[in-house]
């Protein structure tokens, strides 16, 4: 072997182990080769098997082609006698993938009617998907202690070992709801309602991310399910339930609170938040945002993430403390929410200083002919840095 | 230099961009018209840029070695149907936009089919050749042009029939027509011998039958109870209480829409009302829907009678001081059938002081909650 072709192959070879090494990353929270739970672990034992199987068939191929090169290689010899066909050869090359792919599709059609199967259903959720961030509210599931339904964004929390069942619909365009730890991915279709079933084996965050190019955004629109053990979710519908109270007068918080009335309760909803005259604040989205939605903020701090899971409300330090902890004190960490010492106040900041310029959205109010004056997104609100305290106090409080 | 065909393509280019540029300043904010004429222009255009790189397909115009229109051209009837064209115009412009439209597009037809034989005609000595030149360039317009004017025709007379008749004759001609058509597929599929005559004869006396009828149908009128309906404003305004309508859309179940994904089934059964979540197999009393989303829900009545499924969804103030209730419905449906409601609520459930519902009209204490979070 000359030395240049020896130099070409030992590229390669070491171009090949980098590509193949960089799949072994440990933290990868969306590989698709680590199921958490019973449907993605039907999918991982389905593809597996298949990967196996072309594999074997893609170096079996390759070294008949490079058998083939090497040992035909013109070296000056006669061309060998030239014969039309072997039929055996043809049938049998024939059947033989056909076979094959029929063994594969067996398995396929079983792992997909599987994962279809509804009829053993123990909860549902509604997951409503929008530019950008997805929408989790819960009906009334008196067996699990919604006495009233829930509403929540960003992070879809699930009680463990529960078969799950999401009901996933749109409101303006084609999304993907994709969770790979814990299942394959389902499109959010306008007008369609579409079912995704998701387990967890264990507490734990799982991260997931839209899969359907929806505009602008679509890259930052993410969300994380966030399976807790049955007491623990049991506690954390309980604080689903309440209401946010106001802050004590002659906070910065209470002053905040005037901001929130004055500039966010037109989009977002915070549940028992009142106005000056005591009457409850309603938001009115429908009027303002393409979608006809915000995100409900009243348990913002209950939450670890923000902007459609897209940012941390916790630091990093806080965030990898409740990423990392044991399946026995994950659901204490988690329901602590996010404290004062955690929040994550540089990015909070920054996106109430200028939303669009974190994420970009259809959010210039010179540009909004095409949807009639309503936002796709949050638009830079102008808040000044007073405000802009205020409202992260206010925020605070919001747990 | 430029051939006959190129001038003609060239001029029609040009036209256009005047017409282009006029129609720019003059008409604001409409941008079909200019698309239109952009478009016709750079067709145009290219069209005069083939014909000029092959000569009008090598024809050649004023062959001194023949006899210049050896034979005597036939007679056109497209000045006619220009002139009736710009007649209908003006007309129109006095009654009715549709008659202006009807003499434009016989004056757009008269002049393109005129200018087309002008240029074929003069194409060469040979009466055939320059038949089949003018087929070449025009042939590719004329047939889909006529092939959607004769469908529209019979489908628009079809129409006109199945309005005036009632809805059983309706039904039955339906039937007979769709079975006629069936028999002469069948004879001619299996006995291809059959005169080619035949076969024109049978579609001719077919078409005319049906814009014959149609004709009658548009002159009789519509069906009573489609005049009625019309009267009572039932197309534009739900009646979602007690029935009023006397010719309401009766049973109309939507079985397309069925599929639509329904989030609910709610049942009136024996007098009670119930509902079903899907992936839920409990009934409740209560059933949430997402905020500002369209959300569809299969109602089933299964008690004797006629009933619809009637939702209030809150109030609205249409003027200062006016508020109006809102509420959306099915149509009343007979025991045993089914029928989608497909609805949008804007506005979540806590915000209204009366709770959203479903309920039957006319049935006291039986009612779903709808909670909209």
């Amino acid at each position: 072997m000359s030395t240049s072709v020896r130099r070409l192959v030992t590229g390669a070879a070491g171009l090949s182990a980098v590509a193949f090494l960089a799949g072994c990353a440990k933290n990868a929270p969306q590989d698709t080769w680590q199921p958490k739970g019973p449907n993605a672990q039907k999918i991982d034992d389905l593809q597996k098997p298949v990967f196996a199987i072309a594999g074997i068939v893609g170096v079996i191929v390759f070294a008949a082609v490079a058998y083939a090169v090497f040992r035909f290689k013109d070296r000056g010899q006669p061309i060998p006698e030239q014969t039309h066909g072997k039929p055996v050869l043809e049938i049998g090359m024939t059947i033989l993938p056909a076979l094959i792919l029929a063994g594969i599709g067996v398995f396929t059609f079983q792992t997909v009617f599987d994962l279809a199967k509804t009829d053993d259903t123990e909860m549902v959720i509604n997951v409503t998907g929008q530019q950008w961030w997805w929408e989790y509210d819960y009906p009334a599931q008196e067996q699990y202690g919604i006495t009233d339904p829930i509403i929540t964004s960003g992070q879809l929390v699930i009680p463990t070992g529960t078969k799950v069942l999401l009901r996933e619909t749109s409101r303006d365009v084609i999304h993907s709801y994709w969770i790979p730890a814990l299942n394959g991915k389902r499109d959010a279709v306008p007008g369609r309602v579409h079912y995704l079933r998701l387990e967890a084996d264990e507490p734990g965050i799982y991260a997931g991310q839209c899969t359907e190019f929806c505009g602008l955004s679509h890259a930052v629109m993410r969300m994380e399910a966030v399976a807790l053990d049955k007491e623990d979710f049991a506690a954390w519908v309980k604080g689903q339930l309440s209401l946010a109270e106001s802050p004590a007068e002659g906070t910065l918080a209470k002053e905040g609170e005037a901001v929130f009335l004055n500039q966010c309760v037109r989009c977002h909803q915070v549940n028992g938040l009142k106005k000056a005259d005591g009457s409850p604040a309603i938001a009115a989205p429908e009027e303002n945002v393409w979608s006809g939605v915000a995100p409900n903020l009243t348990h913002l701090m209950s939450r670890n993430t923000f902007a459609g899971a897209s940012w941390d409300l916790l630091t990093k330090a806080c965030r990898s403390d409740v990423w990392n902890a044991s399946s026995e004190e994950f659901g204490k960490k988690y329901l602590t929410g996010v404290s004062e010492e955690c929040l994550n106040q540089t990015d909070l900041r920054r996106w109430l200083r200028n939303a669009p310029a974190m994420k970009p959205m259809y959010a210039d109010p010179t540009k909004l002919g095409p949807t009639d004056g309503k936002y796709r997104g949050m638009p830079n609100l102008g808040l000044t840095e007073d405000d802009i305290d205020k409202l992260v106090a206010y925020l605070a409080t919001l747990k | 230099m430029f051939t006959n065909g190129s001038k003609y393509f060239i001029g029609l280019s040009g036209f256009s961009a005047v017409a282009l540029v006029i129609y720019i300043f003059t008409v604001d904010g409409a941008v079909g018209g200019a698309v239109a004429l952009t478009s016709i222009m750079i067709a145009s255009g290219l069209l005069a840029g083939l014909a000029l790189f092959n000569r009008d397909g090598d024809v050649q115009v004023g062959d001194a070695s023949a006899p210049a229109n050896a034979e005597p051209l036939g007679s056109s009837l497209w000045p006619l149907v220009s002139t009736l064209g710009i007649v209908g115009m003006g007309i129109g412009l006095i009654t009715h936009e549709i008659v202006f439209l009807l003499g434009l597009v016989a004056l757009s037809a008269g002049f393109v089919e005129w200018v087309i034989q002008g240029w074929s005609e003069s194409a060469s000595s040979d009466r055939t050749y320059n038949a089949s030149v003018r087929g070449r360039l025009i042939h590719p317009l004329e047939f889909p042009v006529l092939a959607a004017v004769g469908a529209g025709a019979l489908v628009l007379s079809f129409s006109r029939i199945m309005l005036a008749i009632s809805k059983t004759t309706g039904a039955v001609t339906f039937i007979v027509v769709g079975s006629l058509v069936l028999a002469g597929g069948v004879l001619f599929a299996t006995k291809p011998n059959l005169k080619k005559t035949l076969a024109v004869g049978l579609c001719a006396v077919g078409a005319v039958g049906i814009v014959a009828g149609g004709i009658a149908g548009a002159s009789v009128g519509k069906r009573d109870q489609l005049v009625k309906a019309n009267e009572e404003d039932h197309f534009a305004h739900k009646e979602c209480g007690e029935e009023k309508s006397e010719h309401f859309d009766f049973n109309a179940e939507g079985k397309v829409s069925m599929r639509s994904n329904p989030i609910a089934t709610v049942e009136f059964t024996d007098g009670k009302l119930q509902a079903r979540e899907l992936g839920l197999d409990t009934y409740t009393n209560r059933i949430t829907v997402q905020k500002s989303n369209d959300i569809s829900i299969i109602f089933r009545n299964k008690t004797e009678g006629e009933h619809r499924l009637t939702l209030f969804y809150g109030e609205k103030e249409v003027q200062d001081g006016v508020v109006e209730e809102l509420h959306n419905c099915t149509q009343m449906i007979e025991k045993g059938e089914e029928q989608l409601l497909t609805f949008r609520i804007d506005r979540p459930s806590f915000a209204s002081e009366k709770p959203y519902k479903f309920y039957v009209p006319g049935v006291e204490g039986q009612s779903i909650e709808v909670v909209v979070p």
